[in-house]
């Protein structure tokens, strides 16, 4: 599929890719916009009989509602296919955005909260949602609807037509000085609701501290500043959204005025103005329905304004700097890790962190990465795992690009024991498969055992169907569990990243002997603040940064 | 309990009640307008006569001119009232919202531990369903002017007119509500299958993006995305479903609604030729057949009005459990300096063996005391219950302060540290601080971080973002222990505060350590020991029996203790070399 990066551009691949229902919604909007002008019309033509004095045929009433009927079915018509089209292209943003996480820098995620980005998902797609149900769809049947009114009135008083079109600029230029202002609070309101969307989490998280410090109200202080800015900048466009529609109201009603009392007078104005009663009837009928879409254009404002921000949110993600692929390399080298030359430094922070860095592992070699906190040994982990780029230079591994290195093959080149366990919803088995099709039960029990914690496993009550919580396992458990991620496809380099961090030094030794089985065969490169000498481990090699 | 009944902060009621003076103000802007809405038909109808009158030769054309300058002051008085009744409606809504979502965020810091998991995970759909809430009631509060007073309006204009042809032409809007009744209930099912459907998606795309790195790594990222798209799918056809439920049933309303315009057009073309219930003029046919048509799109809304507060009766009912009202507990003394002393403490999991039993210590201001033990001992768990988070049997005193046994709340005058950093996305000051001002240039200084802080570029302004992710585990522990020891307790339980720092920094901060608690009981545990040597007392955790004594005197005592020093000393000094 190509990539889609730009909201406009996958709403118009959605009207391609489903032309009958395209087709269905323009022909449903029309029909829907041409029968709603057709009552004003009968309604004249019944009042005029009455003015001559002549009786109402029933045939001229069930016209009247006929015409109603078949216009309130063709408008339920077209919401129902405004809905399901606007579903359609939500659909399609969001799979283009889910397409785009796996072109992302790692960098974006390590810059960004989880709960902002996934704001971009829920709430800003939502928006582009309201922006089919109940904005730029029903907006342009608006304008539609306004023309053809305006058509009309002019075929039946030309100066009404004329004040109609002088008005409706002026009304315009309104509409858009209150778009321009409630775009500008609706941007702060989304900045707002996702600042107070992410602090749930993090409350959740440190609840320990938070209780025993007894600082509870400096939460909610915090807490209240996010959702005061939240609720001043939806008081601003309250304002706008209050004030509209009256507006509009009462202009309408000063048209028909002028209109009645000019189609009044005698001479040059009346001829200009003048009507029948009928006419009358049905002019204020459509001078209604004239400002009618005018005003629900006014509605629709503050949904496209959401929708705008949104969309601009939106637009911006998919156009987000994305990581560079190095070129496949075919040819295969028996070094398992050769870095030359190479220079790394995260963007935004002054300092390098690697300088002409070179660095070799062979195969089957152990080394061990020491150093003070903050040298760069979890990010030389991350480089060799593919995650960071050099900005300089090559990291090679066993003669490839580790980031070109395809995806279904990743876990038989790396396993990565990260810093912390990541839990993934579902069962204990999938905390070691990752819901990798490739990954059999089979595997699954192996790998298990391999870190000793088959037994503790097959005792619960599912067994690797278990559904797996926080509460499951302890700290040392969980370490277990992700060596058994790492290694369950059986993976020529290990990399660990200060795996035995918070482990107290029995749970240190199950999770160490677990890694030297685990290490058997393996090339290993493992981050360490702290230095272990097993008795086996002679052939360790230790690189201080 | 009874006298708080009105004020509990989940009954509906106690939001209408904070509210009223808004709601004062919308009632008497909301009546006026919607009885003003009348006004419109009727001059509209009135001015249709005038201009028949005057082309007939009845009437003079400046008659015409004061029925038009009177019908728009009318409507411009109207109107302006409508303003306010949208503000001010506008107004209510927007305080509801705040107050509720401040109400849940209260309650959720005070939620019982065993319930916050739970709760947790509900937690961001909950916020959604307080806006959620607060919109229905604004819709409720609207409609109830804007739909109810309004019929009654334009139902008594009509009676006036023709009271036979009113009750003939009303028959048709109850039919429309009697459908719309017998469709809630599907509306209902459709809305909530949705919105299960849609928090399933917010979850999943939250959890794909939380995860997105160990996916990467791990090769998953095409596969996390298919399965992403089965969300997306069912999302897509459920929500289509109950969209159409939702919307589109509203013009067929009206349709049904609008049988009785036959009715009228029939009769009152009777009325005006002579011949019907009434003696009409066009005036009043052009009125009365205005004013069905309006009644008759206000009866459809008010179907809208049923889905409308039907939805946010869902969203009630989820967030009614979490709006309980919660007092905050007064602000703790706490006294320095209070000695420790706990006294026969036994423990166990539920439905497990004790974990340890009778366990007896002292401990003075000033001391720091090690306490250690091997694999799954229980020494967290210990340190866990000092705090006040685990039930358990025996007494524990701070001071003259006995700690109760119940493990249901986080005891007084106890700081804690434990394996988790536990930090938020504000700067290090804030996450220093918590509220508490005052310098933590001590702090820093005392767990050998204050230089690299000094780096940052905002230095202790520096925000650390979500969890304090931008930081490295050794600063996200370092920061975290400068906030345990910034907010000094008489009583600090360090649950192994070093295991991310090098060696050499340890020693130094536990030297800090000793200066800055010099009036606190300190209980740090660990399973390294290299400092044990220098820590006041000793408490060996072995097998649920604890053993209290001077390092020296455990290490000619206990051979286990002994055993696991020496392996240490040993791995440290080849280590060195």
């Amino acid at each position: 599929m190509k990539t889609e990066s730009s909201v406009a551009r996958i709403v118009g691949n959605t009207l391609r890719n489903h032309p009958g229902l395209s087709v269905l919604l323009l022909l449903t909007i029309l029909l829907s916009i041409g029968f709603s002008l057709l009552p004003p019309l009968v309604l004249e033509k019944i009042v005029d009989t009455l003015t001559a004095g002549e009786r109402i045929l029933l045939s001229m009433a069930v016209a009247y509602f006929g015409i109603v009927a078949i216009s309130g079915l063709l408008d339920a018509a077209k919401e129902s296919l405004i809905t399901a089209f606007g579903q359609k292209a939500t659909h399609r943003i969001r799979s283009a955005m889910s397409e785009k996480l796996k072109r992302l820098p790692a960098f974006y995620f390590v810059e960004r909260e989880p709960g902002v980005t996934a704001s971009r998902f829920v709430n800003d797609v939502n928006t582009v949602d309201n922006l089919f149900t109940s904005g730029i769809i029903s907006m342009a049947a608006d304008l539609c609807k306004l023309v053809s009114i305006l058509v009309i009135i002019f075929t039946r008083s030309t100066g009404l037509g004329l004040l109609l079109l002088a008005a409706t600029p002026l009304l315009f230029w309104m509409t858009r000085q209150f778009q321009k202002r409630m775009l500008k609070a609706q941007m702060e309101n989304r900045v707002a609701v996702g600042r107070t969307n992410q602090q749930i989490p993090e409350t959740l998280n440190s609840m320990r501290t938070i209780r025993v410090l007894r600082q509870e109200p400096y939460m909610l202080e915090r807490y209240g500043d996010t959702i005061e800015q939240s609720y001043q900048a939806q008081e601003r466009s309250n304002f706008y959204d209050a004030v509209y529609s009256p507006i509009v109201v009462s202009v309408s009603s000063l048209l028909i005025g002028i209109v009645m009392a000019a189609s009044a007078q005698s001479g040059a104005v009346q001829m200009f103005f003048g009507m029948s009663a009928g006419t009358a009837a049905a002019v204020i009928a459509y001078v209604s329905n004239f400002f009618g879409p005018l005003e629900s254009i006014g509605m629709e404002i503050q949904n496209v304004q959401s929708a705008v921000a949104g969309v601009r949110r939106i637009n911006e993600f998919l156009k987000e700097t994305e990581q560079k692929k190095s070129p496949e390399q075919a040819r295969e080298e028996s070094i398992a890790v050769q870095i030359s030359d190479m220079s790394f430094g995260y963007h935004g922070r002054e300092q390098a962190i690697f300088h002409n860095f070179h660095f070799t592992v062979k195969e089957g070699e152990s080394v061990i990465l020491a150093g003070r906190t903050g040298v760069g040994k979890s990010t030389l982990v991350k480089l060799i795992a593919g995650l960071y780029q050099p900005q300089q230079g090559t990291v090679r591994v066993f003669g490839r690009a580790p980031d070109a290195i395809p995806e279904t093959e990743k876990r038989r080149w790396f396993g990565y024991v990260e810093q912390q366990f990541r839990l993934v919803p579902g069962t204990v088995g999938d905390q070691v498969s990752l819901f990798d099709p490739q990954v059999t039960d089979a595997q699954i029990r192996q790998a298990l055992d391999m870190v000793g914690l088959g037994e503790t496993i097959e005792n619960l009550p599912g067994g690797i169907r278990t559904p797996c919580t926080e509460s499951l396992f302890s700290q040392g458990q969980f370490q277990l569990l992700a060596i058994a991620r790492a290694v369950v496809l059986d993976p020529r380099i290990l990399l660990l990243d200060e795996i035995t961090a918070n482990l107290d030094s029995q749970t240190e030794k199950m999770v160490l002997s677990a890694l030297q089985t685990a290490s058997q065969n393996r090339t290993v490169i493992s981050v360490s603040h702290r230095l272990y000498n097993g008795e086996k481990n002679q052939h360790v090699r230790l690189l201080t940064l | 309990m009874n006298r708080n009944n009105r004020d509990a902060t989940d009954r509906i009621g106690y939001y209408f009640r904070k509210e009223q003076w808004l709601l004062l103000i919308v009632t008497v802007t909301g009546i006026l307008y919607n009885v003003g809405m009348v006004a419109g038909p009727w001059f509209e109808g009135q001015m249709v006569q005038y201009l028949c009158d005057i082309l007939g030769g009845n009437r003079q054309a400046i008659e015409m001119v004061m029925l038009a300058v009177c019908y728009v002051l009318t409507i411009l008085f109207v109107q302006f009232m409508r303003y306010i009744k949208r503000l001010y409606v506008r107004k209510f809504a927007n305080h509801i919202s705040k107050s509720m979502k401040m109400t849940l965020y209260r309650n959720l810091l005070h939620r019982k531990r065993e319930d916050l998991e739970e709760a947790g995970s509900m937690m961001t759909k909950i916020i959604s369903d307080a806006d959620a809430c607060a919109e229905g009631m604004r819709k409720f509060t609207t409609e109830i002017f804007d739909t109810g007073v309004v019929m009654i309006a334009y139902l008594v204009m009509l009676l006036l007119y023709d009271w036979k042809l009113t009750l003939l032409s009303m028959l048709f809007p109850p039919i429309a509500y009697f459908l719309a009744e017998k469709l809630k209930v599907v509306v209902t099912k459709n809305v909530a299958l949705s919105r299960e459907s849609s928090a399933r998606l917010n979850a999943a795309t939250l959890e794909r993006i939380t995860n997105a790195l160990t996916y990467r790594v791990y090769g998953q990222e095409t596969n996390r995305n298919a399965a992403y798209e089965e969300n997306l799918t069912d999302y897509e056809k459920k929500a289509v479903r109950a969209n159409i439920w939702e919307n589109a049933m509203q013009p067929i309303y009206r349709v049904i609604s609008m049988l009785g315009a036959i009715v009228i057009i029939w009769f009152g073309g009777k009325n005006v030729f002579g011949t019907g219930w009434s003696l009409w003029n066009i005036a009043a046919f052009t009125t009365f057949f205005s004013c069905y048509q309006k009644l008759a799109v206000k009866s459809s809304k008010a179907a809208k009005l049923f889905n409308a507060v039907q939805k946010a009766q869902v969203s009630w009912k989820r967030i009614k459990p979490y709006l309980g009202s919660v007092e905050d507990e007064p602000d703790p003394e706490t006294v320095f300096p209070s000695p420790l002393s706990v006294r026969n403490v036994t423990f166990a999991y539920p439905g497990q063996d004790a974990l340890f039993t009778n366990v007896t210590f002292q401990a003075k201001p000033g001391e720091i005391v090690g306490l250690t033990g091997k694999i799954a001992c229980g020494k967290s768990t210990l340190g866990k219950l000092l705090i006040g988070e685990l039930p358990y049997q025996g007494e524990i005193f701070l001071g003259d302060v006995r700690f109760s046994q119940q493990g249901e709340r986080y005891e007084n005058g106890v700081g804690y540290l434990g394996h988790q950093p536990e930090l938020f996305s504000g700067t290090i000051e804030e996450n220093i601080c918590m509220g508490k001002p005052g310098d933590i240039g001590p702090v820093l200084r005392a767990v050998c971080i204050d230089r690299e802080v000094a780096e940052f570029p905002d230095g202790i302004h520096t925000v650390i973002g979500s969890g304090g992710v931008r930081l490295s585990g050794g600063q996200q522990a370092r920061i975290a222990l400068a906030r345990t020891l910034y907010h000094r307790k008489p009583l600090m339980v360090l649950d192994d505060p070093f295991s991310a720092v090098d060696m050499e920094t340890e020693k130094r901060i536990f030297d800090n350590l000793r200066i800055l608690a010099k009036d606190s009981v300190v209980l740090l545990i660990s399973h390294r020991l290299s400092l044990f040597p220098q820590m006041d007392q000793v408490l060996w955790l072995e097998d649920g029996k604890i053993t209290a004594a001077g390092h020296g005197e455990l290490m000619q005592e206990n051979a286990h203790y002994r055993t696991l020093y020496e392996a240490q000393r040993k791995e440290a000094a080849s280590d060195e070399n």
